[in-house]
C-alpha cells in the first residue's frame, strides 16, 4: 500500500505520521489514541467528531488526514490543563449538561471556537455555533445555558423562570 | 472507501492542478472541503487532487466586480465585508443558510457551484446577481456565464476543467433597491427544498423598474424565471402582481418527487417563498405592500 508522511501539531505537541493517502483525518487520530474524537455518523452531519483545525470547528470525518499537513489541531483532550478542567467542560459538568457524553467533545469544542471568536455571544448565537453538534440524550437546553453560563449571560429560559412566565 | 487511492496532490497552482487533473484519465477527483466528495461512495477514486493551496482562496474588488476565487469558504462568504455590503447581503445570507458551522468552514463556492447540486444554495443568489464563472482548461481560461456553467457542467461538457474563480458584477442600485434570499428545508441544516433569491427595484410610482428572481432545487439545476422578471417589469406592486408572478412561478418550476417532499409541495412551495421574497425586497426598498 501506499504511504505519505503529514506532520501536524496536535494539542500542542509536533506530531508526524505515516498515513495512507485517502485517510481521512478521524480515522488517523482515533489510530493515534485521540479518541475523544468520537465516530458518529461520519458523514458530516451529527458532529461527534468534531475537531479545531486552526482554530475553527470541522468535522474531522470530512477532511483528509493530508489536508492537515502544517495545521493546528485541538482534540478534546488538549482543553483541560492537567487535572483543571477548562470553564467549559466544568460548565458543562455543572448545568448537567453531560449525560451519555457521546456528543459533549464535539459540543465544547464548538463552543469554544465560539468565544474565542465571540466572548459574549447571544444565546442565539450559541444555538447557532452548536447547531451541527446532535445530541440523543440531555437536549440542547442544558449545553446552551452551560455556554452561556461561560460568557457570564443568563438564558433566556432562567429569565423566564425567574420572571414566573415559565413553571415548572 | 478512499483505501484504492494511490496519491494525495496538493498543486500550488491552478496549470498545476489541471496537469494532474488530465494524467488522472477520470480517476482523479479535485477536492477542497471535502464535504460533499467524502460522503459520496461508489467512486472510482485513484487520485486526489486538493485544491485548497493553489491560491484560489480570495475575495477581490477589480472595478466593478467582486472576484471570489473557488476555494473561499462559506464562511469566509459569510463574514467578508465587501460580500456583506452586495445586494443586501443577499450571497452572505445564502453561505450562512448552508449546513452547520462545521460544515461551512470546509465547504467551498467553487464546490457548491461545481458539485452541480440542483439545490446549490449559492447558485440562485449568484444566478440573480448575474454572475459569472472562470473556467481554467487546457486551452487557457474562458469567462462564461454562470447559467451556461451550470448547464454545461451538469452534462460533462466540461471535462478536465476547473472552475476557478466567480465574478460577481455590481449590482444595480440606487434608490428603493431590495433584494432577499428565502429558503425552506426540513431543519436548520438540511439541504433546500426550495431556495429563492429575488431583487427589484421601484420607481417613485411603486412601479417595478426591473426584477430579477432565481430559483433552486425545482429543475435539474438552479435557474433564472425571466417569465415571472418580464411579468413584473413595468407593473405597480401590489399583492395582486404577486399572486399573479406565484401563478407564473408554479408554472415555470419542474420539481421531482423525492424522500423530502412531493413535486406538489414543492410547487406551492416555490409560490408562497417568491411572494415571501418579493415582499422583503419590498421593505428593503421602503416600499409596503
Amino acid at each position: 500500500m501506499k504511504t505519505m508522511m503529514v506532520c501536524a501539531t496536535v494539542n500542542g505537541a509536533v506530531r508526524q505520521w505515516t498515513i495512507a493517502p485517502g485517510d481521512l483525518l478521524l480515522d488517523v487520530l482515533r489510530r493515534e489514541g485521540y479518541f475523544g474524537v468520537k465516530r458518529g455518523c461520519e458523514k458530516g452531519e451529527c458532529g461527534a467528531c468534531t475537531v479545531l483545525l486552526d482554530g475553527k470547528p470541522v468535522n474531522s470525518c470530512l477532511v483528509f488526514a493530508a489536508q492537515a499537513e502544517g495545521c493546528e489541531i485541538l482534540t478534546i483532550e488538549g482543553l483541560s490543563e492537567g487535572d483543571a478542567l477548562h470553564p467549559l467542560q466544568e460548565a458543562f459538568l455543572d448545568h448537567g449538561a453531560v449525560q451519555c457524553g457521546f456528543c459533549s467533545p464535539g459540543m465544547i469544542l464548538a463552543a469554544k471556537a465560539l468565544l474565542d471568536r465571540q466572548p459574549h455571544p447571544t444565546e442565539e448565537q450559541v444555538r447557532a455555533a452548536l447547531a451541527g453538534n446532535y445530541c440523543r440524550c440531555t437536549g440542547y437546553c442544558k449545553p446552551v445555558e452551560a455556554v452561556l453560563a461561560v460568557a457570564g449571560k443568563e438564558p433566556a429560559v432562567a429569565r423566564r423562570r425567574k420572571t414566573g412566565a415559565i413553571c415548572r | 472507501m478512499f483505501e484504492k487511492v494511490e496519491a494525495f496532490y496538493r498543486p500550488e497552482s491552478v496549470p498545476e492542478a489541471l496537469r494532474l487533473l488530465e494524467r488522472g484519465k477520470g480517476q482523479a477527483f479535485l477536492v477542497a472541503g471535502g464535504t460533499d466528495l467524502v460522503v459520496e461512495a461508489g467512486r472510482p477514486v485513484r487520485f486526489l487532487i486538493d485544491l485548497t493551496r493553489a491560491g484560489l482562496s480570495y475575495i477581490r474588488k477589480h472595478d466593478a466586480i467582486c472576484a471570489v476565487g473557488a476555494t473561499t469558504t462559506l464562511a469566509e462568504l459569510e463574514e467578508s465585508t465587501a460580500i456583506r455590503a452586495l445586494a443586501c447581503g443577499l450571497i452572505s445570507r445564502a453561505a450562512a443558510s448552508c449546513g452547520s458551522v462545521q460544515i461551512r468552514n470546509r465547504a467551498t463556492i467553487g464546490g457548491n457551484l461545481a458539485h452541480g447540486s440542483a439545490a446549490a444554495d449559492l447558485a440562485t443568489p449568484l444566478l440573480a446577481l448575474d454572475a459569472s464563472a472562470l473556467v481554467a482548461g487546457e486551452h487557457g481560461r474562458r469567462r462564461m456565464r454562470l447559467t451556461d456553467y451550470l448547464a454545461r457542467s451538469h452534462g460533462d461538457e466540461l471535462p478536465h476543467c476547473l472552475l476557478v474563480e466567480i465574478g460577481i458584477p455590481e449590482p444595480p442600485h440606487g434608490a428603493r433597491c431590495g433584494w432577499s434570499f428565502q429558503k425552506f428545508g426540513r431543519t436548520e441544516i438540511d439541504i433546500a427544498l426550495v431556495n429563492a433569491a429575488a431583487g427589484l427595484q421601484l420607481d417613485t410610482h411603486g412601479r417595478v423598474k426591473w426584477a430579477r428572481l432565481a430559483l433552486g432545487a425545482v429543475a435539474e439545476f438552479p435557474f433564472r424565471v425571466r417569465g415571472v422578471e418580464e411579468l413584473m417589469t413595468g407593473r405597480e406592486l401590489d399583492l395582486a402582481l404577486l399572486a399573479e408572478a406565484g401563478k407564473e412561478v408554479m408554472r415555470a418550476v419542474k420539481p421531482i418527487d423525492d424522500l423530502r417532499a412531493t413535486a406538489e409541495f414543492r410547487r406551492e412551495l416555490c409560490r408562497v417563498l417568491v411572494g415571501r421574497a418579493f415582499e422583503e425586497c419590498a421593505e428593503h426598498a421602503g416600499y409596503s405592500l
